[in-house]
């Protein structure tokens, strides 16, 4: 069995360890006997809907992010669409969860045009949120998970119109420090603020990715084999309880 | 009394206060001074001689072996520590820094890349060092551009020479309108492989993270003829022309022979004068090919200005023997024996520093055991995402058997090694660091290496552990 990941713009959006995403959904593939496939795609390279299972998008620095949105909006743009509609998965972190709504006004008022897949908007402030974060998250089963990440964004999110939140705020600011929620999700689109990297430490997120494009691949009778989470789950575990009891030591 | 004599004597002051308490007090006598004067750092670095080495990687290694250099060649050289590189830590040093009285005096300043810009110009140095810009604790210093717009504020305020990595073209790019003052180098074009990397991103697997590999002018990917690691190399944006300039002084090497072993022979030429010298690496690994030619850049471009010469053969001559008394220091691929065995600390603080260091230990002969450190207080960064950027995979093979893991986030990079396709052999945090240390040393064979990667504050921590349970001389500055 295959899967396709396609890293998008990985030389432009590639902040805080979001790498690590992808090697998460790697490993945690592979290790089932998937055949998995790492697609570079960036400016300038031309995307067919039906070669990826899974789209992922990363954040980056704000010169870079000017570089990536004329070909994302121009060239990339109505195929990305099509596909989120049409229930692909994605996965998209900070400046790629910013990039998908309709804008991004910085807080000097400047507009910076974003694609417009998904109706929410973004409005940066001066004051950035750089934080350890704690959020609840409630999988397809109805469990209720604790995720672990980190955040660092000075825009400010707020959703729109079919869009439900990704998760709970716990510890830590979310898409704008006032609503206590936490990313977004639009069929199998999945966007958040969480670097950290985000999937590593959640592994429960990782699989229902993974599972998700699978059934998309392969049909609704897929189910993805049981795989140890003990690694993931110390890491998760020992985070959390840094981000509670840590204190910055001094030397 | 004037303001800088008051500001002087209340430095002076506080130093000999804290050292009676047994304080290092190697900032807080300055950030005194400059609030009884602001204008301190001026007043005080009228007439002197001042070197000055900014940039992400490799400050200290540079800063040291410039200093070791003109120590040999007879100057007294003043010195700020590693960890007071900002405007106090500089003027702790010009303030309480006595130096030996023998020689002329040289101060060899460490700068934060950010504070750079803030007192480039009251320290007007003679010649300023910008030894790379990677990206670096991106929480704490925002993007790498404006890291590069800083620096590029700061040598506008100085007449300083600029001794420039042509390979990098963030810094590269500073010589862009400052050509009578730039001074390249690099590794020579000539002779540069297509690959110096010995570990390319394995086939299939991810690419690691990659800074400036787009031309901030035209938004175009750079194209590059030759690389060594990280976005280094030989590079050229196909839009506006813009390349790596031709370096004055160029690092020659067989890039067939891993740079990890010591005493590696390399030659350094000098395009001023013509001179090429055959020379041996003091402190492994092939970032320090271009810490070592930007050290002998730095110093001779220091004795042209000051002795009013250009492209001298003879002062190359003297810099590239002055080189062969360079020594490691603690933290920086310093061997330190510990019975039969060896304990080799190599301090880590952003992915390109990771990147590096693994592949030196993979591709050394003498490494037994592995160990990484990672905290995350405030001057290590808080955010510990860093790690995802580091290509792990690529070198996973090469690495010792024996990984263990500790430091406040020891789960975080416990996690990452095994995603990398290693085991971790034990992991706890930095009250386990000693016992896993000690197993790690007890089962090492007579001649093998244990190698602990360390970042910022894990390394202080460790170091005051081994002063104290290994008996190990405190001698890191």
């Amino acid at each position: 069995m295959k899967l396709v990941i396609g890293h998008f713009y990985p030389d432009l959006l590639n902040l805080y360890g979001d790498r690590g995403n992808v090697l998460a959904l790697y490993r945690r593939a592979s290790l089932r006997g998937i055949d998995v496939e790492i697609r570079s795609i960036s400016v300038g390279d031309e995307i067919n809907e039906d070669d990826i299972d899974i789209c992922f998008f990363g954040g980056g620095q704000d010169s870079e992010q000017n570089i990536m949105a004329k070909d994302l909006i121009e060239e990339k743009g109505s195929i990305i669409k099509n596909m989120i509609e049409n229930g692909k998965v994605f996965l998209c972190i900070c400046g790629g969860y910013q990039m998908l709504g309709q804008y991004y006004r910085e807080h000097d008022g400047s507009m910076l045009k974003c694609l417009g897949a998904l109706p929410h908007y973004t409005e940066g402030k001066k004051e950035r949120f750089i934080n350890d974060t704690v959020y609840e998250f409630t999988l397809p089963s109805g469990e209720v998970t604790k995720v672990v990440g980190f955040e660092n964004h000075s825009g400010r999110t707020y959703l729109g119109e079919g869009e439900k939140p990704f998760m709970k705020v716990i510890t830590g600011h979310g898409n704008n420090g006032e609503d206590g929620y936490e990313g977004a999700v639009y069929k199998n689109t999945f966007c958040t603020y969480s670097h950290g990297s985000f999937l590593p430490k959640n592994p429960l997120i990782t699989d229902m990715l993974i599972e998700i494009a699978m059934r998309n691949r392969y049909g609704n009778d897929y189910v993805l084999p049981p795989l140890d989470v003990s690694v993931e789950n110390e890491a998760r575990d020992q985070a959390f309880d840094y981000i509670q009891n840590g204190k910055e030591q001094m030397i | 009394m004037s303001k800088t004599k008051l500001a002087v004597f209340a430095a002076k002051f506080t130093r000999k206060s804290l050292r009676l308490l047994g304080k290092g007090a190697t900032t807080l006598p300055g950030k005194i001074a400059l609030k009884v004067s602001p204008s301190v750092i001026k007043d005080l670095s009228k007439n002197k001689n001042i070197i000055t080495i900014t940039g992400t990687n490799g400050k200290t290694t540079s800063s040291h072996m410039i200093s070791e250099m003109l120590t040999s060649m007879g100057y007294d050289v003043i010195n700020n520590i590693s960890g007071a590189n900002l405007a106090s830590g500089i003027a702790t040093t010009l303030i309480c820094e006595k130096g030996t009285g023998k020689g002329d005096k040289v101060y060899v300043l460490e700068t934060d890349e950010a504070a750079f810009a803030k007192i480039a110009g009251d320290l007007n140095p003679k010649v300023s060092v910008v030894t790379n810009l990677f990206r670096d604790q991106l929480d704490r210093y925002g993007e790498l551009t404006h890291t590069r717009d800083c620096i590029a504020n700061g040598i506008d305020m100085t007449s300083a020479k600029l001794i420039l990595n042509a390979d990098d073209s963030l810094v590269a790019s500073l010589g862009k309108g400052r050509e009578e003052k730039s001074i390249f180098f690099g590794i020579d074009k000539a002779t540069m492989k297509s690959n110096n990397v010995k570990y390319p991103a394995k086939k299939g697997v991810l690419e690691a993270s990659s800074d400036a590999v787009y031309c901030p002018n035209c938004n175009v990917k750079y194209e590059y003829e030759s690389r060594s690691f990280g976005h280094l190399g030989n590079f050229k944006c196909p839009s506006c022309g813009f390349k790596s300039p031709l370096e004055r002084f160029g690092i020659i090497y067989d890039g067939g022979i891993s740079p990890s072993m010591d005493n590696f022979p390399f030659s350094i030429k000098d395009n001023g004068s013509g001179e090429t010298k055959d020379i041996t690496l003091k402190i492994p690994g092939s970032h320090n090919l271009y810490n070592t030619c930007g050290a002998i850049a730095a110093v001779e471009v220091f004795e042209e200005v000051t002795k009013g010469k250009t492209n001298d053969r003879e002062i190359f001559t003297r810099a590239c023997e002055a080189q062969s008394h360079v020594k490691a220091a603690f933290g920086r691929m310093e061997k330190i024996a510990v019975g039969d065995k060896n304990l080799c600390i190599l301090l880590v603080k952003n992915p390109v520093g990771l990147d590096r260091s693994l592949s030196f230990v993979a591709e050394s002969s003498d490494a037994d055991a592995l160990m990484l450190c990672l905290n995350s207080n405030f001057a290590d960064g808080k955010d510990v995402s860093w790690i995802w950027d580091v290509d792990f995979e690529s070198k996973a093979e090469d690495l010792p058997s024996k990984i263990y893991v500790s430091g406040q986030r020891y789960g975080d990079m416990k996690l990452r090694v095994t995603y990398s396709g290693c085991n971790v052999t034990e992991s706890g945090d930095m009250s386990h660091v000693m016992e896993m240390l000690k197993k790690a040393l007890e089962e090492c064979p007579a001649g093998k290496c244990v190698y602990v990667l360390p970042n910022y504050t894990s390394m202080l921590d460790l170091r005051g552990r081994l002063v104290n349970e290994l008996g190990l001389k405190d001698f890191w500055k």
